[in-house]
């Protein structure tokens, strides 16, 4: 092709609308398309008003929202030293912001020092996606790494079913390699998840759409306002968060303490503590400083043997955290009337947790 | 692969990169046939098996019709055969029902077991494409192509193969076997073309389609309001959906360098059924003329039998596009619509009196009901939306506003273009804009996975 061509015209345009454009007019639009993607998640970043709280805890209703985790993982690296990631148990899942892990160390070491990058639902093949693809300002930090030995209490939590399985974050797991099992979204999903996570715009678009049109495109949007004007959604400030989610049926004590089955999967080969283990390969090797922090998983529920099975896992993390030079804590059950479930601890349950951790050589050496 | 899908992007980047490094080489034709081969496969590789036969088959009776003196008997047996294969695909399940549905009515307690096999997509395009070819050879309006790849790279090629436009032998042939010149404007005129396909299909057909379904799959549970909307937006997500497709088809064929016909020419401004086929579904509509309405004695035979070949022709046309009586219903309406504005296009009132505006509304108003028996599932359900649209009461509809508005700015864009306000949309600045405003509307609203074309199924 040369530019000669572009002059001339032999083929006529035949067609039932007018918007023909040369090439020097592709390029004016292109222009203005890369201006557009390029600048708009950064305007829209000055426009919107971002109040992350004082302990950076997101909104329970936006947890899918990774553009939004971003925000508040790079301005919760930029205004505190130490910084908790984990699930819903890092989180907070049914207590309020001022019952959380992070809000009692900070209340009792007196310092505001932690900030909760808790992520609701994200086990561990998720959390490593988490923080390889949207916590950029996550380097040279003192990590606090929270293990959830939940995540290993069945094949299926486990992520190695073959049959398909339908998992929290999907779109933060690992596509192609390491492979999950049950884990079948089509070629051509995997491949717009991977590009979408590389797009600024895409995760953008994927904030206004959690953020502002209740988790759904704008045309499904206006299927269920017909009469509103989906411009109008776009306030400049995040919408009010409903708070945390009651326990349904109340808390495990309360329901009536029942022993459960458990079947653990083995060390060895499980998926979720290979993906554990990438994350913390990961941060390291972005020059952070990582403690992790395993359970307080609700032994109290565990029958005999499933305690023991526990026990041997315990002590096999253990093992690999020394032999990797991996501080962490690792604190024996909580009372079993601090638990709303198998691992979420009520707020007397945190507060203790805190405490306990407070009290730890390892950490405390490592938040001076 | 649908045009609009990542696959087809990735694969639509290799066919163009290979194919500009083959264009004036004997590799064009060969890598252009395995290009449309791998594209159909990708649906399934079964679909290959019809396609390949019937390629055969009217390649070499083709042959026999030029050199035999038996050329009739040569035509006949090409149009039979892919009329067997149409039917055994696509028609075998509708005969066994009423077949059987005639058993029952008889009180014989026999049935037939339906088909289980899918009908493989495109096939009546790729089959009706092959008839007019051998009917062009045996009317000698084309020469019988000898080049094997060339006339299979005709049947196949495939920006059209799912569902059109349905080329003409003499109109395609003749730039498969050119050197495959692409210049950039060819590449621009295409992109250009693509992008308001896409357009049409994501942003408008896609979205009007959530609203429809939901109405058209339980009508009576909706009362007037929304039955009505319902239908009006169906015209249009028909509209946008098939011409959106045949927009994408041109474009990717015109990057190519190759010229695929126009198929849509803003059919909702016609001013009579005969001008709205000349509108909707031109590549169809043009074969139906040439080789059965014309062939049947066109209007040449009296205003009973114009009007009988008329008939017969949209009867058949409507059954073409589906193996159901919704269809054979919605030609039939067609048919009468056609001959009634015909009538009223003889009357000096409609002629030079009535508004050109009033006219194309009532055409529409036409064309939008006769949509009501294609777009139902059932007859039963056809009549019941006719009947609940007169009859129930009113309710709110819940349509969405950016709908009707989306709907209404397209139907002004056209209406400029067809006016002499044309220059303003043809004004450089307008049309960048018009450019920057199409693709932000599909970056910022569109949904990520596209839902197929209708014609596909036909």
């Amino acid at each position: 092709m040369t530019s000669a061509d572009q002059t001339s015209d032999v083929t006529p345009f035949d067609c039932s609308h007018a918007l023909r454009l040369p090439a020097a007019d592709w390029v004016i639009v292109a222009v203005a398309m890369l201006a557009i993607i390029g600048l708009a998640p950064i305007v829209w970043q000055r426009y919107e008003r971002f109040e992350p709280g004082d302990d950076y805890r997101m909104p329970y209703e936006l947890s899918s929202d990774y553009w939004l985790y971003s925000r508040y993982s790079r301005q919760a690296c930029d205004k505190r030293k130490t910084l908790l990631i984990g699930d819903s148990v890092v989180w907070g899942h049914y207590v309020p912001p001022n019952e959380t892990l992070s809000h009692y160390l900070n209340e009792f070491s007196g310092r505001q020092q932690f900030a909760n990058l808790g992520l609701d639902g994200t086990h561990p093949a998720a959390l490593e996606g988490l923080l390889r693809h949207y916590s950029p300002s996550l380097s040279g930090r003192t990590v606090v790494l929270h293990f959830n030995p939940l995540w290993m209490t069945s094949v299926k939590h486990d992520l190695q079913t073959d049959k398909e399985f339908h998992f929290n974050h999907p779109d933060l797991v690992s596509q192609f390699t390491p492979k999950i099992p049950c884990y079948k979204a089509p070629f051509a999903a995997r491949v717009r998840i991977a590009l979408k996570r590389t797009i600024p715009l895409a995760n953008w678009i994927a904030h206004l759409r959690t953020t502002y049109y209740e988790s759904s495109d704008v045309q499904n949007w206006t299927l269920r306002h017909p009469y509103n004007c989906p411009l109008k959604q776009l306030t400049r400030g995040l919408p009010e968060s409903a708070g945390v989610p009651e326990p349904a049926g109340g808390t495990w004590v309360s329901k009536g303490a029942k022993k459960q089955d458990v079947t653990w999967v083995d060390l060895d080969t499980s998926l979720q503590w290979k993906f554990f283990r990438r994350s913390i390969e990961l941060l390291r090797k972005q020059g952070n400083q990582v403690f992790v922090l395993v359970g307080p998983f609700n032994e109290h529920m565990l029958n005999e043997a499933d305690a023991a099975a526990y026990g041997a896992i315990k002590t096999k993390v253990a093992q690999w955290f020394a032999e990797n030079k991996v501080p962490y804590f690792l604190p024996p059950a909580l009372p079993a009337e601090h638990y709303v479930d198998a691992s979420h601890p009520l707020g007397e349950g945190y507060a203790l947790w805190a405490r306990e951790l407070l009290q730890d050589p390892a950490f405390t050496a490592l938040i001076q | 692969m649908l045009f609009q899908s990542l696959p087809f992007l990735v694969f639509f980047a290799v066919v163009y990169s290979g194919y500009l490094l083959v264009k004036g080489t004997r590799l064009r034709l060969p890598w252009l046939l395995v290009s449309s081969y791998v594209f159909y496969a990708w649906l399934s590789p079964l679909y290959l098996i019809p396609l390949a036969y019937a390629t055969v088959v009217d390649y070499f009776v083709a042959g026999r019709i030029e050199s035999s003196p038996r050329k009739r008997a040569w035509l006949t047996l090409s149009i039979l055969n892919n009329v067997l294969v149409l039917g055994f695909f696509k028609y075998a399940g509708f005969v066994a029902e009423n077949v059987n549905a005639l058993l029952s009515a008889m009180k014989v307690s026999y049935a037939i077991s339906p088909p289980s096999f899918l009908l493989p997509a495109g096939l009546s395009f790729f089959l009706l494409q092959s008839i007019g070819y051998t009917i062009d050879v045996y009317r000698g309006t084309t020469k019988r192509e000898k080049n094997f790849l060339a006339y299979a790279a005709f049947v196949s090629f495939f920006p059209r193969l799912l569902a059109g436009p349905i080329e003409r032998a003499n109109h395609l042939l003749p730039q498969l076997h050119g050197q495959g010149r692409v210049t950039l404007r060819d590449f621009t005129d295409g992109l250009s073309i693509f992008v308001v396909g896409y357009f049409k299909k994501v942003a408008l057909a896609d979205y009007l389609a959530i609203y429809v379904a939901g109405v058209y799959g339980s009508p009576d549970q909706h009362q007037a309001p929304a039955l009505l909307l319902a239908t009006l937006l169906f015209a249009w997500q028909i509209y946008f959906d098939f011409s959106g497709y045949t927009d994408m088809a041109r474009g990717i064929a015109r990057m190519m360098g190759i010229g695929l016909m126009l198929n849509f020419n803003n059919p909702y401004l016609a001013v009579s059924m005969g001008d709205f086929w000349k509108r909707w579904h031109i590549s169809l509509s043009s074969w139906f003329r040439d080789y059965v309405y014309i062939p049947l004695g066109g209007n040449r035979k009296g205003t009973f039998g114009t009007y009988r070949n008329l008939f017969l022709t949209m009867v058949l046309s409507g059954l073409w596009h589906g193996a159901a009586w919704t269809f054979v219903l919605w030609g039939a309406i067609h048919a009468v619509g056609n001959m009634a504005t015909r009538e009223l296009e003889r009357t000096p009132f409609y002629m030079k009196k009535l508004p050109t505006i009033v006219k194309q509304l009532f055409v529409f108003a036409m064309v939008t009901f006769a949509w009501i028996f294609f777009r139902a599932a059932t007859i039963g359900d056809a009549w019941t939306i006719v009947a609940r649209i007169f009859t129930s009461g009113l309710s709110d509809p819940k349509c969405p506003m950016l709908a009707l508005g989306l709907i209404a700015a397209v139907w002004v864009y056209q209406y400029l273009f067809e006016s002499r306000l044309r220059s303003i949309l043809e004004i450089r600045p307008v049309r960048i804009a018009l450019m920057i405003l199409l693709l932000t509307y599909l970056v910022l609203t569109v949904p990520a996975e596209g839902q197929p074309f209708i014609y596909m199924q036909f």
